[in-house]
């Protein structure tokens, strides 16, 4: 099966846990938002969580998957300050 | 291919729900078990696995893989996303209690998000500002009476829901959409049934639109 971007560097490692699930770095989470921000709203990703926390996004539903990636992050990560 | 035993199964969805409702971080791996089963024994494609992400933050989850929405049957795809964490305010033998903070479920005709069809969103607690039902449906379709404000489509209407469990947009892809499924009614209804009754129980369910 084919997918957007690189392999992860943590599913190349043997997880402990089993092959489903996947550890994320932050760097790694921070890279998908971005990819998939610029890609379908042409805007960074840390404008488009801040436009989603703000209330301004018309539809946050079809960016779920990336508003949710943010999730994994800390809450006092630097990448909600950037925007 | 024999099918497999539905009462059987119906014991393992008992058990990972248990397990899931038990709490601490054993309850993401056996939540992720428990769809992986549902999906497996319906829609999901064999080629397509339910991943489950991990992130610097503790204790919270991502269930969906972000650049692999799941491939069905139909060749068609489920993008499953649903956002978990554990809640340290309530308690559970196992550890916090796991919950869902969103959940989005969008059938989409290829992996291009932008060729979806429905999609059902939940949210828990918005962050933010959020004019829209906590739990909605979404169509991406036209209507033939025009009766939307100029420049708003049938896709950005948000249709207010009660919370939709996995297992009815399983059975609304399987039955509606025709999706085939792995094995037959016979098997996977009842299995459907128990999971969702028990979700049910336990189910949080957002008022219908905004309180302020």
């Amino acid at each position: 099966m084919s997918h957007n971007g690189p392999k992860l560097e943590a599913e190349r490692e043997e997880s402990a846990v089993g092959d489903a699930v996947v550890e994320l770095s932050r760097d790694e989470i921070i890279e998908m938002i971005e990819r998939g921000a610029r890609a379908r709203c042409n805007m960074s990703g840390a404008e488009l969580v801040a436009a989603y926390r703000a209330g301004r996004l018309q539809d946050p539903g079809e960016v779920a998957d990336l508003l949710m990636l943010a999730d994994l992050l800390e809450d006092d990560d630097s990448f909600f300050d950037a925007a | 291919m024999t099918p497999r035993d539905p009462a059987l199964l119906q014991g393992e969805v008992r058990d990972l729900t248990q397990q899931y409702k038990d709490g601490g971080e054993a309850a993401a791996w056996a939540f992720q078990e428990l769809v992986s089963l549902l999906l497996g024994l319906t829609v999901l494609h064999s080629s397509s696995h339910v991943y489950i992400a991990k992130g610097p933050a503790k204790g919270r989850f991502v269930l969906g893989h972000p650049d692999r929405p799941l491939r069905l049957n139909d060749q068609r795809f489920l993008r499953l996303t649903q956002s978990l964490y554990l809640d340290r305010a309530a308690m559970e033998p196992g550890g916090p209690r796991l919950k869902v903070l969103e959940s989005s479920y969008q059938y989409q005709l290829d992996q291009r998000r932008e060729n979806w069809v429905f999609r059902y969103d939940y949210l828990r607690e918005p962050r933010s500002p959020y004019p829209y039902p906590r739990a909605h449906l979404q169509v991406r379709g036209t209507l033939k009476a025009d009766v939307l404000a100029p420049g708003k489509g049938l896709r950005h209407v948000h249709f207010p829901t009660d919370r939709v469990s996995l297992e009815a947009v399983v059975r609304l892809l399987a039955t509606e959409f025709d999706v085939p499924t792995n094995e037959d009614t016979g098997v996977w209804r009842p299995v459907l049934a128990t999971s969702e009754e028990l979700f049910r129980a336990i189910a949080h369910r957002p008022l219908s639109g905004p309180e302020m």
